[in-house]
């Protein structure tokens, strides 16, 4: 779960000419620290949904790399 | 003379004796057999009755007020017979009959619009000059732009080819076999013929109609018939045939001026323009069509169509046109067709997708296409999750089935 996270990070980030990420931390802003867009946070769900069948941003906001792992493992 | 080539032969003769073979008719007729449907709305129009057109897959529930024991229902309204075909066409011209249609139902229930032979037939040419053409149906034959298709045929005793869901090999066979001269389908039909393999030289008219068309798709189509000149109609269930476009540029004919106005870039029609239904809304006796348009020169009276209003996808708070989008995918080299639609989202409100469909031999990722994406688009442009599929689905009418 945490590669496919990290691989599928990676790629959006890297449409953004953004260099890949080597490790993903709990404490991992989505949006300040990986540099994340809301299009890019939709990507992201919408790819882990079709993967996992849970949408991530369905209950509110979430903003950590941690908070995704949760979510996931819920 | 052939009136319609579909697995059997017709004449004109054949048609004329099944018109004079009864005195009853179907009001509401469902048949997978395209002669007995034209014979019968043929019947129908010339003795003044009404009639209620069905495709031929429906299933009555889908449509309000539609009873399973009235169709194919005969109805006995005496001898009506006609010496000549040439008597046939003139009773059909001046028919008084109410026709009612169904627009196709994609978005919700099918609505009901009732017209006459002069709403229906209103861009009809008939003359020496239509003589011997030889048409491609490539229209569900019961509604708007079959309808269309079948009147100018039928009212110059043209010879009708049907090619309404036959696959490419069939379509191609018989436009060569029976020598086709025009053919009117959506944009869809026609991109459904590529690639190119091998030109038609004996199509000298290539029509397009609803959905829109792009330069792309009109230089595939220049090649596949190469002798043909290429334009566009635009009409619609509720107020029949409007502007016909040389290329994709249409212009408000002068008779009809006063009874067009563009409002925030809709085009709004007058009632009287219209069939009749119980679902028009009018504000100002003007209808609102949902088809928004953009000006090409506005002095001139020249336009285009830009989208239908509720297909733009709001993504992120930006109104995005997914025609545009559809148009950028397919004018890369690989992509055969693609449809873009917005998915509901929790953060965006909808994200934007792309259904595509490449061609053969097509080594294109998503990654490439995206690349490719963002050098032409802006960012809330570009679908972010796109999908390879080997076929996209169609609705009733031919159109690519928007979600």
């Amino acid at each position: 779960m945490e590669e496919f996270l990290l691989d599928t990070i990676n790629e959006i980030r890297s449409l953004k000419g953004l260099s890949p990420v080597t490790s993903l931390q709990p404490e991992m802003n989505l949006r300040n620290d990986l540099g994340l867009s809301s299009f890019d946070l939709a990507e992201l769900t919408v790819r882990i949904e079709d993967k996992y069948d849970v949408d991530i941003f369905e209950d509110g906001l979430i903003n950590t790399i941690g908070e995704i792992f949760s979510k996931l493992s819920e | 003379m052939i009136f319609l080539y579909d697995d059997e032969e017709y004449t004109y003769d054949d048609l004329l004796s099944t018109v004079n073979g009864s005195g009853s008719y179907y009001p509401l007729f469902k048949s997978k057999e395209l002669f007995p449907y034209f014979a019968n709305l043929v019947k129908a129009l010339a003795a003044g009755l009404p009639l209620t057109l069905i495709d031929s897959d429906i299933n009555p529930h889908e449509i309000d007020g539609l009873s399973e024991d009235s169709i194919n229902a005969a109805v006995a309204f005496g001898e009506k017979t006609y010496g000549s075909v040439d008597d046939l066409i003139c009773s059909l011209r001046q028919s008084p009959s109410e026709i009612t249609i169904f627009t196709s139902g994609t978005t919700g229930q099918p609505k009901k619009v009732v017209h006459n032979i002069s709403t229906l037939t209103r861009a009809t040419k008939v003359g020496e000059k239509y003589a011997g053409q030889v048409w491609a149906f490539a229209y569900n034959p019961t509604h708007m732009a079959g309808l269309q298709v079948f009147f100018q045929a039928f009212e110059n005793k043209n010879t009708i080819v049907n090619v309404f869901g036959k696959s490419r090999d069939e379509i191609f066979r018989q436009i060569s076999d029976r020598q086709v001269t025009h053919i009117s389908a959506t944009p869809t039909f026609y991109r459904m013929l590529l690639p190119f393999e091998q030109p038609f030289g004996n199509v000298v008219r290539v029509t397009l109609g609803g959905e829109k068309s792009d330069q792309h798709l009109y230089d595939a189509i220049g090649k596949i018939f190469p002798n043909a000149k290429i334009n566009n109609i635009y009409a619609s269930t509720e107020a029949g045939s409007l502007f016909a476009a040389k290329g994709d540029c249409f212009q408000i004919p002068s008779a009809i001026r006063d009874k067009i106005r563009i409002t925030d870039n809709e085009l709004l029609i007058h009632k009287s323009l219209l069939g009749s239904s119980e679902s028009f809304h009018f504000t100002d006796d003007f209808y609102h069509s949902g088809d928004l348009i953009e000006w090409v020169d506005e002095a001139a009276g020249l336009f285009r169509f830009a989208s239908r209003k509720n297909e733009l996808v709001n993504v992120g708070g930006y109104k995005v046109n997914p025609g545009e989008v559809e148009k950028a995918i397919m004018e890369l080299d690989g992509v055969r067709q693609a449809l873009v639609y917005g998915k509901k989202n929790s953060i965006l409100g909808n994200i934007l997708c792309a259904d595509i469909q490449l061609e053969a031999d097509s080594q294109l990722t998503q990654l490439d296409i995206r690349k490719s994406l963002a050098s032409q688009l802006q960012d809330f442009k570009i679908p972010r999750r796109i999908k390879f599929v080997e076929e996209l689905s169609l609705t009733r009418t031919g159109k690519l089935k928007r979600i």
